[in-house]
């Protein structure tokens, strides 16, 4: 059960991001087979119509399906975290308004994967669809408001169906395009989804302000608050989606004359799915932590902000177990952790408060950091180099990743072997070091992967290691947060790595088109600037790091 | 499992290749107004605890607890779980302990909010004659 409680607080917000997207996925699905494939289907010719009607069931399969895992999985934990803390009985836990909202959810999900399955009209699934909506609004923050329930019930509501209009619907409209059918055809579904995209965005952008509005309320509360950060952050991905959306709104209006626009439209609906899943990962931690609003006190100053990014010379020593307490910083920090203690403190189960930090800890992390960032620079520099074709060694440019991993498999974890007293196997029984130790392996897997794809070409599977590792990473930045009673230290720290995943979500996005497209294509030639950019911004970041 | 500050340095080392992280803590429900606050002195015998939060409660799955606090902190076997008041507003929990000796004493408060969100906290505060 404490192996349990260790890993709730990451879990749970992993699997809301799964029941997020999969909620979405269905509503979508259901828009998509109500709005645009019955509709459309009749102005078809029977063959492409029948495919078309096909296409949107099989999405609503597709979503039901994985909706009802995600949210029993979702729900299961938060029950099993109940009884695993409080000691209560199964049924009590199942009473719980969660669980409640998450059964209707579920039976909601089901009773669309019968309607889908029985080729049903589309105005069944359309009204399950909504009720769905109205189930999961229920366990949604803003019932438990306490004041402007309604409003930002409403609020949830119109922005969660404008994500499902548009990115829930995007796995349908994605089969849709790959189908056999003619570029005319193709643009007809294009065009019809455009105009549920464009429905969407409002009711994202409608649900944005009711959120600003109740859950902000201030621009100061943008940057000095975890809640406000993360929303900006969101932002800015947003605003990558609508730049994909627009290209794709550009290709269907204006220059689909041939068939060619065709598989560009599939590369660009491929990076909005990578992005939005990267949102909906933000989305679900933006759930879990406090509303600006509700944090008047102890938000990080604009003051404090540009302090902190202000470059000093990176660290190019490790502080050693002797070098404990920088005087004056660590007088700063006491001075801090004395001002911290008196406030009431706030943790999930399994997690711990913040004790104070103190130099040692400071000096050694942003070394890591420093250090880090020297590597991925050396990565980046080297890519580019690789991609002006001129440089031929430069294509070996993954191995650099070795010295990463093997940074991180020495220095990840001080108490423990090499570093520490603790023997390597021994040290394995801690889930965190056992994480560590798993993620240096991981990065020799994709080192070695990506530099066979280096030498024998680019269009193997293994290809897809790098875009999909990056994608993943920037999902997992963004889909942690901190600062529950707005530490500020935490929030700092925090405001330097949304950044970080931001640039790794682009880079991933960046690679995926330039794998896609081929060498030849225009946006190849763009894409392959674009990630090792991605990565040298990512070092300026790390090596610039400060946690003081 | 080592503390925050331990793991602080290792997840943010986990920033670099952007693989895997280990997040912190998440919680929507957080202490707008405690009784006593935290770090305040109340005199011996019963003490009146009255937490308000930011978000509303579901009272039938939250729990208020006292325990002395023990240098190192940690445990939960010397928990006392403390009966919450029938009449609790929808944003708060209240009610009375035992009567508690001088010492150092912490309200372990645990709630779940009516999103489904789990959170759980401490407030120090001391009893003295």
């Amino acid at each position: 059960m404490e192996l349990f409680l260790d890993l709730y607080g990451f879990l749970s917000v992993v699997l809301h991001a799964a029941e997020l997207m999969a909620r979405s996925v269905l509503l979508g699905s259901i828009a998509f087979l109500a709005f645009l494939a019955a509709p459309l289907a009749g102005r078809l010719p029977a063959g492409e119509g029948a495919m078309l009607l096909a296409t949107a069931r099989r999405a609503i399969l597709w979503g039901g399906w994985l909706t009802l895992g995600a949210v029993l999985c979702s729900s299961g934990l938060g029950a099993l975290a109940l009884i695993g803390t409080l000691g209560l009985g199964a049924w009590q836990a199942a009473g719980a308004g969660f669980v409640l909202s998450a059964l209707g959810v579920m039976a909601c999900a089901a009773a669309a994967l019968v309607l889908a399955r029985g080729g049903a009209r589309p105005w069944p699934p359309l009204v399950i669809g909504l009720l769905l909506l109205v189930a999961a609004v229920a366990g949604s923050h803003a019932m438990a408001r306490t004041e402007d329930r309604l409003p930002m019930l409403a609020a949830t509501f119109i922005h969660q169906a404008g994500a499902a209009l548009w990115l829930g619907g995007l796995p349908a409209f994605l089969i849709a395009l790959r189908l056999p059918w003619p570029p005319a055809t193709a643009q007809a579904v294009g065009a019809r989804y455009s105009g549920l995209a464009v429905a969407g965005v409002a009711g994202i952008v409608a649900g944005v302000v009711g959120y600003y509005l109740g859950y902000v309320g201030s621009p100061e509360a943008i940057y000095g608050t975890a809640y406000g950060a993360m929303s900006a952050t969101k932002s800015v991905l947003f605003a990558v989606l609508l730049l994909l959306g627009l290209a794709n709104f550009l290709l269907l209006h204006r220059f689909a004359g041939d068939g060619a626009f065709l598989p560009r439209l599939r590369r660009f609906v491929e990076c909005e799915l990578i992005v939005g899943i990267c949102v909906f990962g933000i989305a679900a931690s933006l759930t879990s932590v406090p509303p600006g609003a509700d944090l008047p006190d102890d938000r990080v100053s604009w003051a404090e902000i540009q302090e902190r990014a202000v470059p000093r010379m990176p660290r190019f020593t490790s502080p050693s177990h002797a070098d404990l307490g920088i005087p004056a910083l660590q007088a700063q920090l006491d001075a801090q952790a004395r001002e911290n203690a008196e406030r009431p403190q706030a943790f999930i189960p399994g997690e711990g408060f913040l004790p104070p930090r103190n130099a040692f800890d400071i000096a050694w992390s942003e070394y890591n950091h420093h250090m880090s960032g020297f590597v991925v620079l050396a990565v980046g520099l080297a890519a580019l180099a690789d991609a002006t074709r001129r440089v031929a060694l430069a294509r070996h440019w993954p191995l650099l990743f070795m010295g990463l991993a093997a940074f991180l498999f020495a220095r990840s974890d001080p108490e423990a072997w090499p570093m520490g007293d603790i023997g390597f196997f021994d040290s394995l029984r801690d889930p965190e070091v056992l994480q560590h130790k798993l993620l240096s392996l991981l990065v020799v897997v994709f080192a070695i992967s990506e530099w066979l794809v280096r030498l024998r070409g680019k269009r193997s599977a293994a290809a897809y290691v790098f875009p999909i590792a990056m994608a993943l990473g920037g999902f997992l930045l963004l889909a942690h947060t901190h600062a529950i009673a707005n530490v500020k230290e935490a929030l700092l720290v925090e405001l330097s790595h949304l950044p970080l995943g931001a640039a790794a979500v682009v880079a991933s996005c960046a690679r995926w088109l330039e794998l896609r497209a081929g060498p030849g294509a225009a946006e190849a030639r763009i894409a392959r600037w674009v990630w090792p950019l991605c990565l040298v911004f990512i070092s300026a970041l790390l090596i610039f790091y400060r946690e003081a | 499992m080592s503390d925050f500050v331990r793991a602080m340095p290792r997840r943010c080392l986990l920033a670099a290749p952007m693989i895997l992280l280990a997040p912190a803590a998440q919680a929507h429900a957080i202490i707008r107004h405690a009784e006593p606050a935290a770090g305040a002195r109340v005199s011996p015998g019963p003490v009146r605890l009255r937490l308000v939060f930011n978000s509303r409660l579901d009272h039938g799955r939250s729990a208020l607890f006292v325990a002395p606090v023990r240098l190192g902190g940690g445990g939960t076997a010397d928990e006392v779980r403390v009966e919450l008041a029938a009449d609790c507003p929808a944003a708060e929990l209240m009610g009375t302990t035992d009567a508690l000796a001088p010492g150092n004493w912490r309200i372990r408060w645990q709630v779940l909010a009516l999103d489904g969100h789990i959170t759980r906290g401490d407030i120090p505060f001391t009893v003295a004659a």
